[in-house]
């Protein structure tokens, strides 16, 4: 290139040149090369001759018009056009270089105003080194491998150099600019910008240069893997006087920075500027266990739908996501209690122990507890024996539950169901839309956004709402352990008496269940992993006595919770079924 | 894993302790199922044992039957459940997927890739901290992949890694996957696609390299396993402790006369008590009294904490306030410039009005001006003058109040919004508040109220002034009247602006100087104006003899409003009907200055109307006027 080539009306020739190519349809890679401008230029070129034809493709005349006295302000941009560029000498920038480069301009400089400068331009890096000190998640590698890399290095009489990649914006036009860094463990710092060059080009060029410092290099690398491509590791395998070491991933993130326009900051050792603080006090309180953000989630998502219902409810079914649910909501609405009323659908069916757990914890709570049966159902003698659980559900329990929520107009009723639970499951929403018939429409659900839930209805419709969406079965447990939840015993194995049917056993709870011909019931030490009505629920022989124990049976059997729920087996859409018919 | 499963088996217990101090990251895949996509996460659940015995029975046996890999396991066939759903129709937006490894618990929103991408993936997006976006190594970058790494820098993603599939099928050639990264990284650095870390992965899902394990086939790749780069990764939550604090309210808590306490969410930041704090929008100021949660009060409270803060004073907040610390508090504003998603069937169109929910707070909101749409796959800006259902856009919008907010990149909690239909309530649009608009910037200020044209419109009418004007005694005020009689018979609405309601009121301070008769037409013209701006039909009635008078008012008022009416009378004919003896006066000298005996009458060169008295009647005349209104569709209806 031309000395001149940086003045406005060879700039402009090329901006035009650019345009021009561009016009043509050539590839804007290409241009930037036979241009030797960023391809940002390009576009926006290319930009302003769409909206202004080619008078809008010139820059703006720079600096003051000549024959004015030169001023601090065109020097610096004189210095800041090196530092985003090449150096002429085959060393990477560094603020004594860009002293010397400069000549006349730089002379009066001293590195350390540069380096204040260089800072501003959003050109420093974080310090790599520094911050891997206050790294608490890279203390075992400082201390083993980080060791022992520093004693080969003095070996092999290496400099190490942290070094990494970053980017900036410029202060202008807010371009991308990427730069790669290192400082040395004495604060030395080097860089090499500029979006001439690709990522791989400006990585070997960076490291090339480095290497025409001092021959031997351990290069520690935090920057992003791109950067490792195949080219690059060929060429660093070349170069065997470059020893590479990449710094195990950590929480250290690279950051762009943005640039301030005015102010210098305050002054640093222009040799070693760190930007960030060193060391974050609150690092080790910082993250929240997985069971606190899913409580914080529900317990958000309970606060939205009361700020917004006029008449909501939970519906209560004993078993242990309803008794997490519970729980959720002390939280949520503490010291108040829960504004609202639990609803137990009751078939009459249920078993003996949910009945006396229902009646303790309406009790300890104070809440309102609304019990409701289909009483027409019941008095024809609709039961799950007779009338298989198909229709024994959609009467006592579908239908029972329309019948409460239209008696009581409740606009948005809480549900324990979780995604996990099924396949079919995973897509459902935090909040279900249901018509005036309380049926599902599956192709009108509204989108869920951020947390951000629209809880508008008209009059007749109402919403069921799913706080425990993001709760497995795992963590429902881990909860139950960690918070002390009473749940049913239900869960916890004992003797009982069951007969066996289909394959599963089925607890013999009272003497409404007639015995097959043959049948016994035998005492077997069993448990259940869900409630429901004793009839349909399946028990898994156990030993499991304790949450623990349940926890630990869970991890090692694996056998997935709805396997002994029976209504899922009767066809294999039956949940989908259910649930366009209004079952929760 | 084998190692946890001896851990679960002996010491349950501290198994526990280690699993319940787990963190969460929330992630996305993008992808169609050509990519892998199902493949890589079914294999994701398998390899860290999420999948249940009955779970993995039933893939074995599905895999056997219609599984695409032989006897081998069909991975996609793990997670594949909804293929049914899809073919009833039935919209899937997002499908979550869970599993967990030592260091973390995973939620992976699984978006189908179909006719609805857009709006599925934005929602799968926006509670995501992390995306995967899989590009097929045999056909490199795609369209979609750009779509893909645009949503989610649009979305706010920090993380994202670029996971390079199927290098099974290209001889794991290094060169391949080098090339793919080099486009992908032009591309990124071309659009300036903003994401803070991008990580590239070469994978092959379906055996498993480089996935937990690195496998044996890519020797020349350093980097990290899928797995292990998705434990490490910084979960938002621990960003947004470094962010300033902002609490939106979502309910006031007031069990009894003696607790007020305001519940929410920390969105971001962390608050002591003795803390100063500032309500936005109202700017009220107070101190933290005390953090309670059902657990003990805390001294401090952290991003993602749910809890209630009681203050020092006794100060109004409501629900959709945010709290925020002293120094750094939300702004707040009520225009903004916004990008937006269209969700609905239901085109967005500016001018109509919407509820937006951001963060607890609700108003309503006008798009005032679609600045442009964006084409998801050029990348390029559009002029747009609604937008369709999986369009986005960058829209002005303009809120029926202030809000308390920060911009999208500075805080995703407090910066983003939902828009819902005010009549379906659907949610129809989602959206990220960019920066506010100072008043001034917001030149479509007109477009976006109730203006003339819409109040009109309800009147089912043209605003106008019908302007007449001719000597005294010609009749103007009898025919005006006339018609304004025949207006309000139709339903019009209509207005009469006389000497008798004008000089007696408005006027009373002006005599008949040359610069009083000015200033009255000037104030006549303004009111007539303002009416005309209200709606109205505006019948004027004044001798108004001067033709640069006339001019004036006419000037104030667009090119069709201002309609004149010459009443047309000879002199002698004004003078012999003489209604209030004026002429007589006038002649007699006892009245200076009268129009037509000592002041010139300036008559009008090119009238919209004229009326000849001397041939027809009042009603005559009138039913002219109302015909001619007809004619200029000032009024709807029959032309006679």
């Amino acid at each position: 290139m031309p000395t001149d080539s940086t003045s406005a009306s060879a700039l402009n020739e090329r901006r035009r040149l650019a345009v021009k190519l561009r016009l043509e349809g050539r590839k804007l890679k290409d241009i930037c090369e036979l241009v030797d401008l960023s391809s940002p230029t390009i576009i926006a070129a290319h930009k302003q001759f769409l909206k202004g034809g080619w008078p809008a493709v010139d820059t703006k005349p720079r600096g003051r018009p000549s024959g004015e006295r030169s001023t601090p302000q065109d020097q610096l941009e004189t210095l800041r056009e090196k530092a985003f560029g090449r150096p002429q000498s085959n060393v990477p920038w560094s603020y004594s270089l860009l002293q010397e480069e400069t000549g006349p301009t730089g002379a009066g400089t001293s590195a350390r105003t540069l380096g204040k400068h260089v800072e501003q331009w959003g050109l420093v890096a974080e310090n790599l080194h520094r911050a891997s000190k206050n790294d608490g998640s890279l203390s075992d590698w400082l201390a083993a491998d980080y060791k022992s890399i520093i004693s080969d290095s003095r070996k092999l009489d290496s400099t190490i150099y942290w070094a990494g990649m970053a980017s900036c914006r410029t202060s202008g036009d807010g371009q991308v600019i990427k730069y790669i860094h290192a400082h040395t463990t004495k604060g030395q710092y080097y860089w090499l910008a500029g979006n001439h060059q690709t990522d791989t080009d400006r990585f070997i060029d960076f490291f090339e240069r480095l290497a025409n410092l001092k021959n031997r290099l351990t290069v520690i690398w935090g920057g992003h893997d791109p950067y490792l491509t195949a080219a690059t590791s060929e060429w660093l395998k070349r170069n065997t006087n470059i020893h590479f070491y990449q710094l195990p991933k950590t929480t250290m993130a690279t950051k762009e920075k943005k640039i301030a326009s005015t102010a210098v900051s305050a002054a640093n050792d222009p040799d070693s500027i760190n930007t960030e603080p060193a060391g974050d006090p609150l690092k080790n309180a910082a993250s929240l266990t997985h069971l606190q953000r899913l409580e914080a989630e529900s317990i958000h998502i309970m606060r939205e739908v009361v700020a917004a219902a006029e008449k909501p409810a939970m519906l209560y079914s004993l078993g242990k996501d309803s008794s997490v649910m519970l729980h959720l909501a002390q939280k949520a609405f503490y010291p108040a209690p829960p504004p609202f009323p639990l609803v137990h659908v009751d078939t009459g069916w249920k078993f003996k122990a949910m009945y006396d757990f229902r009646d303790q914890i309406a009790k300890e709570t104070g809440m309102q507890l609304i019990v409701h049966k289909n009483i027409a159902g019941i008095d024809k003698g609709v039961n799950p024996f007779t009338h298989g659980s198909s229709i024994h559900t959609d009467i006592l329990k579908t239908e029972a539950l329309r019948q409460v929520l239209d008696k009581h107009k409740f606009d948005i009723t809480f549900g324990g169901a979780r995604r996990d639970e099924e396949k079919s499951r995973a897509k459902e929403r935090i909040l279900s839309f249901r018509t005036e018939q309380h049926r599902w429409d599956p192709k009108n659900q509204r989108p869920e956004l951020w947390n951000l839930y629209n809880t508008k209805t008209a009059p007749g419709e109402s919403i069921r709402a799913f706080p425990l969406s993001n709760w497995t079965e795992l963590d429902i447990w881990q909860y139950i352990h960690l918070e002390n939840i009473p749940v049913v015993p239900l869960y916890f194995a004992a003797d009982r008496p069951v007969v066996l049917r289909d394959g599963t056993w089925i607890m013999v709870d009272d003497d409404r269940m007639p015995m097959n011909n043959g049948e016994t019931p035998i005492m077997k030490r069993v448990r259940f992993r869900t409630l429901g009505c004793y009839p349909l629920t399946g028990a898994v022989e156990s030993d499991a006595t304790s949450v623990q124990d349940v926890i630990k049976e869970m991890l090692l059997s694996n056998s997935s919770e709805r396997q002994g729920r029976m209504i899922d087996h009767d066809s294999s859409a039956s949940m989908e079924k259910k649930k366009q018919e209004g079952y929760f | 894993m084998a190692a946890t499963q001896e851990l679960i088996k002996n010491d349950i217990a501290k198994y526990l302790a280690i699993h319940e101090n787990k963190d969460m990251l929330k992630l996305i895949t993008c992808g169609s199922v050509d990519d892998g996509k199902s493949t890589l996460i079914g294999r994701l659940l398998y390899e860290s044992q999420a999948l249940t015995e009955d779970q993995l029975h039933s893939a074995e046996s599905d895999s056997k039957k219609h599984g695409t890999q032989g006897d081998a396991l069909d991975f996609a066939l793990l997670v594949d459940g909804l293929s049914a759903e899809r073919e009833q129709g039935i919209t899937i937006d997002v499908a979550y997927r869970y599993f967990n490894t030592d260091q973390r618990k995973f939620i992976i929103a699984d978006t189908p890739g179909h006719v609805q991408y857009t709006r599925n993936m934005v929602t799968g997006a926006s509670t995501a901290e992390a995306a995967i976006i899989l590009v097929d190594a045999r056909k490199g970058m795609q369209t979609q992949t750009r779509r893909h790494a645009y949503l989610t820098s649009l979305m706010g993603i920090r993380n994202v890694v670029l996971a390079i599939n199927k290098m099974d099928l290209v001889n794991y050639s290094e060169d391949i996957y080098n090339n793919i990264v080099d486009e992908f990284n032009q591309f990124t650095d071309l659009e300036q696609i903003e994401t803070e870390n991008i990580t590239a992965i070469p994978l092959s899902a379906l055996n498993g390299d480089n996935i937990t394990q690195r496998g044996t086939h890519m020797p020349w790749y350093h980097g990290s396993t899928l797995l292990s780069l998705l434990e490490t990764i910084k979960v938002d939550q621990e960003i947004a402790l470094k962010k300033p604090f902002r609490l939106p309210v979502q309910w006031v808590n007031r069990p009894n006369l003696d607790f007020r306490g305001f519940a929410g969410t920390v969105a971001s930041g962390s608050i002591n008590v003795g803390d100063p704090i500032r309500v936005q929008p109202s700017g009220k100021t107070s101190t933290v009294d005390r953090i309670v949660t059902k657990d003990g009060d805390l001294d401090r409270a952290i991003a993602g904490q749910a809890i209630t803060l009681l203050l020092k004073d006794e100060i109004d907040i409501s629900r959709g306030d945010v709290i925020s610390t002293t120094e750094t508090p939300a702004s707040s504003a009520n225009q903004f410039e916004s990008t937006i998603v269209w969700m609905n069937e239901e085109p967005m169109l500016p001018g109509r009005q919407y509820l937006l929910k951001c963060g607890t707070s609700t108003s309503t909101a006008t798009i005032t001006d679609i600045k442009h749409e964006i084409n998801v796959d050029t990348l390029e800006q559009i002029a747009a003058k609604k937008l369709e259902i999986n369009n986005i856009g960058n829209c002005n919008i303009n809120l029926d109040r202030q809000i308390a907010f920060d911009d999208y990149t500075e805080n995703r909690a407090t910066g983003s919004f939902i828009l819902v239909d005010k009549v379906t309530n659907e949610t129809v649009g989602a959206g990220t508040l960019n920066f506010a608009l100072r008043r001034s910037q917001n030149i479509h200020m007109q477009a976006v109220d109730v203006d003339k044209n819409l109040r009109s419109g309800l009147k089912a009418q043209k605003s106008c002034v019908l302007w007449f004007t001719g000597l005294s005694g010609s009749g103007k005020s009898t025919i005006a009247n006339i018609v304004e009689r025949k207006l309000a018979e139709e339903g019009r609405h209509t207005y009469l602006l006389d000497g008798d309601n004008v000089r007696h009121g408005l006027n009373k301070d002006l005599g008949f100087t040359d610069e009083d008769r000015v200033e009255n037409i000037r104030r006549i013209g303004e009111v007539a104006r303002l009416m005309v701006d209200s709606g109205l039909i505006v019948l004027t009635a004044f001798i108004s003899p001067f033709r640069a008078e006339r001019q004036m008012a006419r000037a104030l008022l667009e090119d069709d409003e201002f309609l004149e009416v010459f009443v047309e009378t000879p002199l002698a004919v004004a003078e012999q009907r003489d209604p209030k003896g004026l002429y007589k006066k006038a002649r007699s000298g006892d009245l200076k200055n009268f129009t037509g005996i000592d002041s010139p009458y300036e008559q009008p060169e090119n009238p919209e109307m004229l009326v000849d008295t001397s041939s027809l009647s009042a009603e005559q005349c009138a039913e002219q006027i109302i015909r001619a209104l007809r004619q200029r569709g000032v009024i709807s209806g029959d032309i006679e």
